[in-house]
């Protein structure tokens, strides 16, 4: 029996995923949605456990997420497992690559930090002289920022800033400052650094992901269908005419090879994962540039001082606690010089305490430190850009096949003194404004962590007007193939310091939009 | 050996009952019953020793003194030697990726060579004074857990450390002291999930 031909095939259900089904289907058009793994049920698949109870005993089995730092033996379950879905790479050029194959992906667990990027990062090569500007603005995607921070139902404190765009947000209030973030708000200020709030999505219940607030509304137009466990292996082209027909996809559990048909392909599986589809499927990529310009944040840098009147449990009412947020800071300005560009945002938080780590020290000496700094702590941090840069690619290892015989990812990313020399800015920032407040500095590193563990990866099928320098044009349709669109984070130029969900979610709001139109007036 | 019984005798000892009015029998005749009793699960770890099986007798007692020095009991908490830190260690290296079992060997080798050098007898027979002497050296400041000390016996002493006090602190001897003294903290719990649909 031949099957149905859907309007859109969607591979992959996260936000990116989720909203291009939410906007087609509402639209009018028919979808079907492949998702690679299984749907989660959070009755039957969690249980509170103490750690005694768990196999290794919170240390997690040895070896089976050795790229995922964020795993531990509570969550293992929920990544992507590295023996059944291996990548490659150099062992010296470490990369960590960070997935979940459930459905909605990796929405079901992110932070929630919700920025807009700015010009800053849209017209960077204007900015800062170094890679490539967007070929669209923040005037472009400000309308979908509003709308996407609408339905996520953004918080923040509106401040004007050009690096720090304000949108949307939700009637939010803070408790007053404790003394310390005052103090480090003040010495701010001095430096003429902006400090403002977190901004975060508070979603429903909790949660702010593609399951709860896009995908209902697509299923309850009944024009959306949504397979799970199917893995998608090739994207299938149309003999006569080199347009998307459709794909061809493994099912999970039984390794049976299925093929679904379809007039348009919209990719929304992770920005490695799609851009690791169109490889395999040899498609898209006129350019050369698939695969290139590989980049995600530097997340990492930390110091942590003491503030002397809170030791020994002694801090008054008011005196610790809170944080502040420092949107990026530097290079804001033409002319400033240093021996970096872009910039970082810093994290400072009021009122934690030292780690057994920050001391060379055991047993009861230790206990006696540890007691004594407890609660006395401000530390800070940092999410700073990496510079997108050609050599920075990944390619298909075809001597490495995952567990359905699909190949494998090679992954080569190294940093460079940009990134090096903007982390060593940052330790010494935030040490040079700890030690003006009078605190002890306890520890401090101007160390990050590898490549990939932002979980920000972005930038492999960049945008551009320019078919010979980008794969895709300004809407996230392929310049080779007009019927294959892009929605993840393949499709960014620069990342910038944000996270970029929102910013993934505005561009996948306005290439599906833009999709409907060509697709009713004949151009798809 | 006792000779089986028939299977016509088993059956004459256990005839077949019709269920009574009201039980319920989920599909029918023949179905499973829908709420079999729960039978209570004890926690091996609680119940069982693991005994040692990757390091040598020498390595093990070296680790075992460790464990007592660098995690005494304190403020109430029982100590590495209070649990069976020592032997969880042995499965979880022996379990481990080779780097860490050449680090935790090496280390513990390390130990106790110095500690003939220096004192003439074995780590695990050194007093506090001459264990200190030996550790203190040993011991630095880690800003970054990412990246370790570039010196193995420094790299080795953070690493087991750090492990001594997690194998402790998550011991099922941890949480029972904890249950005990009505205090909340460290030993708690988590949620944990399950394979999703394991292949």
């Amino acid at each position: 029996m031949a099957k149905k031909e859907y309007d859109v095939l969607i591979v992959g259900s996260g936000h990116s995923g989720g909203m291009a089904a939410n906007i087609l289907t509402k639209q009018g058009l028919s979808c079907l949605m492949l998702n690679a793994g299984p749907e989660a049920d959070y009755t039957r698949d969690r249980v509170n456990k103490a750690a005694h109870e768990l196999p290794f005993r919170g240390f997690g089995k040895p070896g089976r997420l050795e790229h995922v730092y964020q795993a531990n033996e509570y969550n293992a379950n929920q990544w992507v497992d590295e023996k059944e879905n291996p990548y490659t790479h150099d062992p010296a050029k470490p990369y960590n690559w960070v997935r979940v194959r459930l459905l909605g992906g990796r929405s079901l667990f992110w932070a929630r930090q919700s920025f807009r990027l700015s010009d800053f990062e849209f017209k960077a090569a204007e900015i800062d002289g170094g890679g490539d500007s967007w070929p669209i603005s923040l005037a472009d995607l400000d309308p979908f920022y509003s709308r996407v921070e609408g339905i996520f139902r953004v918080s923040g404190r509106k401040e004007g800033w050009p690096q720090f765009p304000d949108g949307n947000f939700i009637e939010s209030t803070y408790p007053p400052d404790s003394k310390t973030i005052q103090t480090v708000t003040d010495l701010c200020k001095q430096r003429k650094f902006g400090v403002s709030k977190m901004r975060s999505s508070a979603g429903q219940n909790g949660l702010a992901s593609s399951i709860n607030l896009l995908l209902p509304d697509a299923v309850a137009t009944g024009r959306l269908d949504v397979v799970a466990n199917a893995i998608v292996r090739e994207i299938t082209l149309d003999k006569d005419t080199g347009k998307a027909s459709g794909a061809h996809f493994v099912d999970r559990h039984s390794k049976r090879e299925m093929h679904v048909k379809a007039k348009v392909v919209v990719l929304a599986a992770g920005c490695l994962e799609t851009t690791r589809l169109m490889l395999n499927s040899g498609i898209a990529n006129s350019s050369g540039m698939l695969g290139h310009y590989l980049h995600d944040q530097i997340y990492g840098v930390s110091v942590v001082a003491s503030v002397p009147e809170a030791r020994d449990g002694k801090a008054p009412q008011g005196l610790m606690g809170g944080s502040a947020f420092l949107p990026r800071f530097r290079n804001l300005n033409k002319g400033e010089k240093r021996n970096f560009i872009k910039g970082y945002c810093a994290i400072i938080g009021s009122g934690g305490s030292a780690q057994p780590n920050h001391f060379a020290a055991y047993g009861e000496e230790l206990q006696q430190k540890l007691d004594h700094y407890a609660g006395s702590c401000v530390s800070g941090s940092i999410y700073g850009e990496r510079v997108p840069r050609f050599e920075n690619h990944v390619r298909i290892n075809r001597n490495v096949v995952d567990a359905w015989g699909i190949p494998a990812l090679h992954i080569d990313v190294k940093d460079s003194d940009n990134e090096l020399n903007m982390a060593k800015d940052s330790a010494d920032t935030m040490e040079e404004l700890f030690r003006t407040a009078g605190w002890e500095i306890i520890s401090k590193t101007d160390k990050f962590y590898p490549p990939g563990y932002s979980i920000h990866e972005v930038g492999t099928a960049r945008m551009g007007d320019n078919p010979k320098t980008s794969v895709l044009n300004k809407w996230c349709q392929s310049h080779d193939i007009k019927n294959l669109v892009v929605v993840d984070g393949a499709s960014f130029v620069t990342c910038g310091w944000q996270n970029p969900t929102m910013t993934i979610l505005a561009l996948s709001m306005r290439a599906s939009e833009h999709l409907v139109s060509e697709m009713k007036n004949g151009a798809v | 050996m006792a000779a089986t019984p028939a299977v016509p005798a088993l059956l004459a000892q256990n005839p077949v009952q019709a269920p009574a009015p009201g039980v319920g029998r989920a599909g029918g005749r023949g179905g499973a019953p829908t709420d079999p009793p729960k039978i209570p699960l004890a926690d091996a770890g609680e119940t069982s020793e693991g005994g040692r099986k990757f390091f040598t007798a020498g390595q093990f007692a070296t680790l075992k003194k460790l464990g007592s020095i660098l995690l005494p009991p304190l403020k109430g908490n029982i100590g590495a030697g209070d649990c069976d830190s020592a032997e969880f260690l042995d499965f979880l290296v022996g379990a481990s990726p080779a780097d860490r079992q050449l680090l935790y060997r090496n280390g513990l080798n390390g130990l106790e060579a110095q500690a003939r050098k220096q004192f003439g007898k074995a780590f695990a027979e050194l007093d506090a004074k001459q264990a200190d002497a030996i550790l203190k050296p040993l011991l630095t400041q880690v800003p970054w857990v990412y990246d370790l000390p570039k010196d193995p016996m420094k790299r080795f002493m953070y690493q087991v450390h750090a492990d001594i006090r997690t194998a402790t602190r998550n011991s099922p001897e941890a949480a029972a002291a904890l249950a005990n003294s009505g205090r909340r903290g460290a030993g708690g719990g988590g949620l944990y999930w399950n394979p999703i649909d394991p292949v």
